[in-house]
C-alpha cells in the first residue's frame, strides 16, 4: 500500500478546502449555500452537519467500492444507486444515534441531517473519494485515493464548505440592511454577492500548482 | 388536452425550476461554460425527469408513503445510470466535460422534487407533461445561459467543432465570463432580467438542499 507524505496530505487538505473550494469554485452544493445562508445560526448547524456526514459518507463509500463493488465487478453500473443508498441509510442511522446519544449535538444539527441526504456536495465528494477517475486535483497521488487520503480530502472539502457558507452568511446579514435596486432584490443580489466572494478564491488558483 | 398543455407550459414560465423555484442551480452554473455540454445536460435532465415521473406515476398506488423517498431515489438512480453509460459509450468528449455532473443528476432537487410534489399525486399523462415541461424549462435556461457565456467568454459558440456564431476578431474575450465569479454575477443579472421581463414578479422559491 502506498503511503503519502505529510506534506502531500497538507496540500490535499488546503487544496480541497480553499483552492478547489466546493461551493465557490466548483458550484457543488449551492442549494444550502443560498437556502440556509440567510442567518448565521442555521449556517453553523448546517456546516457542522456537513463536516460530520460528508466524512462518514466518504469512508463508507470508499469501503463499499473497495471491498464490495470493485471485487464483484458491478461498480461501473451500480455505483450511483449504491452510493446514494449508502448515504441515505447512513444519515438515517446517524440521526437515530445522535438523538439517543447526544441531545445537544442533535439540537445543533438534527434538522439539517435529512436535508443533507440529497445534497449534491455529499454525493460528489463521496464519489470522488471512492470511485477512481473522478478525483481531478493536480496532486501526484496515483489513480485512486487510499482510505486515509480519501478522509483527509473529504475533511478538507467539508471544512471549505463550512468556511464559505459562514462567510457568505455574514455578508448576507449585512445585505438585509443595504439599499438594493428593486429588480435585484432577493436572489439576484445574493448571486452577485457570491460572485464577488468567489473573486477572492480566483486569487488562490495556481497556488502550489494546484 | 388543454390541461396537459397548461401543465407543460407552467414548467417553462410560471414555475420554471431555475428561475422561479430556484432549484437545481449547481449544475447550471458549472456546465454552462460550454454550449455543447449544456445541450447534453439539458437532454439528460429531460430524459431522467420524464422517465422517473412516468414510472413513479404508474406505480404511485403501490409505493407506501413511509418508504417513498428511497424508492424515488432508486428509480431516479436507475435512469441516471442509463444516461451515464450511454454518454460514456457514444459521446465520450461530452462525458469527459460533464464528469461528476452526470451522477449528480440523482441529487438534482428538480427531479426528486417533481416526483414528490407532482408524479406521486397525479395521473400518468399529466406527469409526463409535467416532466417534459420542467425539463424543457430547465434546458432552455441552461442552454441560453451557456450560449451567452461561451459567446462572450471565448468569442465563438461551437457545437462538435462547427462554429454556430462567432464575434468579430477585434473582440478580445474576457476570461472572467468563463471563470466562476462571472458565472455567479451573470446568473444574478440573468435572474433579475428574467423576473423583470418574463415572470414579472420576485417570488422566492421552495426549500431544498
Amino acid at each position: 500500500m502506498r503511503v503519502s507524505t505529510v506534506s502531500q496530505m497538507a496540500l490535499l487538505f488546503v487544496g480541497a478546502a480553499l483552492i478547489n473550494n466546493i461551493l465557490l469554485t466548483r458550484f457543488i452544493g449551492l442549494c444550502p449555500f443560498f437556502g440556509v445562508s440567510s442567518s448565521m445560526s442555521t449556517s453553523v448547524g448546517m456546516s457542522l452537519a456537513v463536516v460530520f456526514v460528508m466524512t462518514l459518507a466518504s469512508g463508507a463509500t470508499w469501503i463499499a467500492w473497495k471491498f464490495v463493488l470493485a471485487p464483484l465487478g458491478v461498480g461501473e453500473f451500480l455505483y450511483i444507486p449504491a452510493f446514494i443508498l449508502i448515504i441515505a441509510a447512513l444519515v438515517q442511522f446517524v440521526e437515530m444515534y445522535l438523538r439517543k446519544a447526544s441531545p445537544v449535538l442533535y439540537r445543533a444539527m438534527g434538522i439539517y441531517l435529512p436535508l443533507i441526504t440529497t445534497n449534491c456536495a455529499v454525493l460528489a465528494t463521496a464519489t470522488e473519494a471512492a470511485k477512481p477517475g473522478f478525483f481531478k486535483m493536480n496532486i501526484a497521488l496515483g489513480a485512486s485515493l487510499s482510505l486515509g487520503e480519501a478522509l483527509i480530502y473529504t475533511l478538507g472539502v467539508s471544512v471549505g464548505f463550512g468556511f464559505a457558507l459562514l462567510t457568505f452568511a455574514a455578508l448576507r446579514e449585512r445585505l438585509e440592511a443595504a439599499p438594493v435596486p428593486e429588480s435585484l432584490k432577493g436572489s439576484p443580489i445574493a448571486f452577485i454577492t457570491a460572485g464577488l466572494l468567489s473573486f477572492a478564491y480566483v486569487g488562490l488558483a495556481g497556488w502550489f500548482g494546484l | 388536452m388543454r390541461r396537459l398543455l397548461q401543465t407543460f407550459t407552467k414548467g417553462i414560465t410560471r414555475e420554471n425550476p431555475l428561475m422561479v423555484l430556484m432549484i437545481g442551480l449547481c449544475a447550471t452554473l458549472a456546465v454552462s461554460t460550454q454550449f455543447q455540454g449544456a445541450v447534453f445536460m439539458g437532454l439528460a435532465v429531460i430524459f431522467v425527469l420524464t422517465m422517473s415521473n412516468t414510472i413513479i406515476s404508474v406505480f404511485r398506488r403501490f409505493i407506501p408513503v413511509e418508504v417513498r423517498i428511497p424508492m424515488f431515489i432508486v428509480v431516479i438512480a436507475s435512469f441516471v445510470t442509463i444516461v451515464d453509460l450511454v454518454m460514456k459509450a457514444f459521446v465520450p468528449s461530452v462525458y469527459a466535460f460533464l464528469g461528476i455532473w452526470i451522477p449528480l443528476i440523482v441529487v438534482n432537487c428538480i427531479i426528486l422534487g417533481r416526483a414528490e410534489a407532482f408524479a406521486y399525486h397525479n395521473g400518468v399523462l399529466q406527469s409526463i407533461a409535467d416532466g417534459l415541461g420542467m425539463g424543457v424549462g430547465y434546458s432552455l435556461v441552461i442552454v441560453l445561459f451557456a450560449f451567452v457565456r461561451e459567446l462572450f467568454g471565448s468569442g465563438a459558440v461551437k457545437f462538435f467543432g462547427v462554429t454556430l456564431l462567432a464575434l468579430p476578431s477585434w473582440y478580445a474575450p474576457p476570461a472572467v465570463v468563463l471563470l466562476f465569479p462571472g458565472a455567479f454575477v451573470l446568473y444574478g443579472l440573468y435572474l433579475a432580467a428574467w423576473r423583470r421581463f418574463v415572470t414579472r414578479q420576485g417570488r422566492e422559491g421552495g426549500e431544498c438542499a
